[in-house]
């Protein structure tokens, strides 16, 4: 990848950073008296940003693919999606319990960060492909995952039991800080049939809010996502060492760049 | 020259494109209302369509979708009883213990009094989320997503290609880690718990990966490959799309959620952002010369089918907009909702779409055999 395309994939990514903070958070951040909030309540503003994220989303994966991707690449970041997607199929039984997470961190820890974004992309949307599942929490999810993964690469070098203990606690992080974002998409959405005090009421400041969704997540996922994160953290101590080693063997193998020139 | 009228169409798959329209329109007009009979109507109309007009053999995602739906109206009821509801009635059913929570849980209470209307309500939101999770259900269940692989814009090629790649090897992955699960229990291995996942994943994973580099030679040798098709100044246009739409996205976020900006830097600078990065898709693509194998032809029938979706939803959308009697039915006191026969008759066309569309192949084939 060239600087100038280097530069230009981390300034969209932290644009795209930026609409998903306004997204997800927009319940928080609308001010009062903004068109967000008298744009109804809540559901228009909802179907707004769907849409948005699905574009931001083809924009992103167009952007990251722009300066054209190899076939080893292609090849190695489909082959880890289908194991994310296969991986999402075999635990739908268990809702919500994703063992994906330890993959994507894995795998974005050592293709880097933004091929880790694609993958963690590409996984959800193939597995939504796979359990035909695609809505209008796919864009979201898949900026969420392409996220984690993204994370992963970001990391602080570290070696041996250090990056394994990193590389758990993240996944923790990772499993707990997931469900509390995803939440927060549809959560306006539930409208004035949310409990008492756990719904969005638009135009009561942020700090109100914020204490609606603490009771919402409280109540409502915490119960998935501490066994979520607990899970993805354990899978990441057990299996990171050799699957790190086989991941950087394969990236190290992909990784004959001759530039090919035919002379006349 | 003329075409020859022919009695039935003949069987063919519908435009993918096609059906995401009509069930994208149906979910949207079942957003606008939370009237019960016009939502277990909208959930009829979906399933109906779904018997009539699904491809053999594609699994049958409504059902999926109907299941989560339910639960999702029964956790609405669940929670509205346990920790009461935005709308407070008069009617009260029972009373459950109620628990009294220390000062800080402001505004929150567990048990207490459950009315009539708190639990029609949850029930009618539950009911339009169910109805609107029916109509995704329907269209995954009527045109699988993966043919909509194939639209996507030539500047998502590359990513197109992954995923497509993704989806032909996660059967063969999961085929793998059961044969490993086997080896593993031949060996006398429970093959269950934590540290087995581990152990499963290893071989696996390792496995997939070097298929894939046999898989990457192999598409090299078929010509996938280096050849950049974009012209500089193209790839340069769309980069500065990007970069500029994004921007302008960003902007018009702002402008949307801070209530002192100027009202042009909201949501016409978010418009402007949306078309720019829009724009940045087509622009990479415009000179792209791939062809496609077996297009998809888009021709009469799938106009029908999509204005057949769009009708009750831009019907309901507008009763929903000025407020027309039945639409959103009267919470407090509760009272049988009624029942308002244009709307019905809006949500009935789409059920149009089953006559209207062709019979896919495969169905039509058993169809024969069976008559």
């Amino acid at each position: 990848m060239s600087g100038r395309s280097r530069w230009r994939t981390a300034a969209s990514m932290t644009l795209v950073l930026a609409v998903g903070v306004a997204a997800f958070g927009w319940p928080f951040l609308a001010a009062p008296g903004s068109q967000v909030g008298q744009l109804g309540h809540g559901t228009d503003a909802s179907f707004v940003f769907v849409l948005l994220m699905a574009l931001m989303c083809l924009v992103l994966l167009a952007e990251l693919s722009s300066g054209g991707i190899d076939a080893k690449t292609i090849a190695v970041l489909g082959v880890l999606a289908a194991a994310g997607g296969a991986l999402r199929v075999l635990s739908a039984g268990t809702a919500g319990l994703e063992p994906m997470f330890f993959l994507l961190v894995i795998a974005g820890r050592a293709l880097g960060a933004a091929k880790g974004f694609l993958l963690g992309a590409l996984a959800l949307l193939a597995s939504a492909f796979l359990t035909a599942g695609i809505g209008p929490w796919t864009p979201f999810q898949m900026i969420c995952c392409g996220w984690v993964a993204l994370g992963a690469g970001l990391l602080p070098r570290a070696a041996g039991w250090a990056e394994r203990w990193l590389l758990a606690a993240y996944g923790l992080v990772c499993g707990l800080l997931y469900g509390a974002v995803m939440n927060l998409w549809f959560w306006p959405f539930m409208g004035s049939s949310a409990p008492a005090g756990a719904g969005y009421v638009p135009g009561a400041g942020a700090s109100a809010n914020l204490g609606h969704y603490a009771v919402f997540y409280v109540t409502t996922s915490l119960a998935w996502d501490l066994p979520r994160g607990v899970l993805t953290a354990a899978l990441t101590l057990v299996a990171s060492r050799p699957l790190l080693r086989a991941l950087r063997r394969s990236v190290r193998q992909a990784r004959f760049e001759a530039p090919v020139r035919f002379a006349p | 020259m003329r075409r020859l009228p022919h009695p039935a169409p003949l069987p063919r798959l519908l435009h993918p494109a096609a059906w995401w329209v009509w069930g994208a329109g149906l979910a949207v007009a079942a957003s606008r209302t939370t009237n019960p009979f016009l939502l277990v109507l909208v959930v009829a109309v979906a399933g109906w369509v779904v018997l009539e007009r699904r491809e053999k053999g594609v699994p049958n995602a409504f059902l999926p979708f109907l299941v989560v739906g339910l639960f999702a109206i029964g956790l609405r009821v669940v929670m509205v009883a346990l920790l009461g509801g935005g709308v407070t009635g008069r009617v009260v059913l029972f009373r459950l213990p109620e628990i009294p929570l220390p000062q800080w849980t402001s505004g929150v209470r567990l048990g207490g009094a459950v009315t009539l209307e708190g639990v029609l309500a949850a029930a009618y939101e539950g009911l339009r989320l169910a109805a609107m999770l029916a109509c995704l259900g329907a269209t995954n269940a009527l045109a699988s997503p993966r043919r909509l692989l194939r639209y996507v814009p030539a500047t998502l090629y590359e990513v197109g290609t992954a995923v497509v790649v993704a989806l032909t090897f996660a059967p063969q992955l999961v085929d793998d880690a059961l044969r490993v699960r086997a080896a593993r229990r031949l060996r006398g291995h429970s093959g269950r718990g934590l540290a087995e996942i581990g152990r499963l994943a290893v071989p696996v994973l390792v496995g997939a990966l070097e298929r894939s580099l046999h898989l990457a030679a192999s598409m090299e040798s078929r010509g996938y490959g280096r050849a950049v098709r974009r012209t500089r100044s193209s790839a340069a246009l769309a980069g500065a799309l990007t970069l500029l739409g994004l921007f302008g996205v960003v902007t018009g976020l702002y402008g949307v959620l801070d209530g002192t900006a100027p009202l042009l830097l909201g949501a016409p600078m978010l418009a402007a952002g949306s078309l720019c990065a829009a724009a940045a898709l087509v622009v990479g693509a415009r000179r792209d010369p791939r062809t496609r194998y077996r297009r998809d032809p888009w021709q009469g029938a799938e106009w029908l089918v999509s204005a057949a979706g769009l009708v009750p939803g831009v019907v309901l959308a507008v009763a929903a907009a000025s407020g027309w009697p039945g639409v959103v039915p009267q919470q407090v006191p509760a009272t049988l909702p009624s029942v308002p026969l244009a709307l019905v008759a809006a949500i009935a066309v789409a059920a149009l779409a089953a006559p209207l569309a062709p019979v896919p192949p495969a169905l039509a084939l058993a169809r024969e055999r069976a008559s």
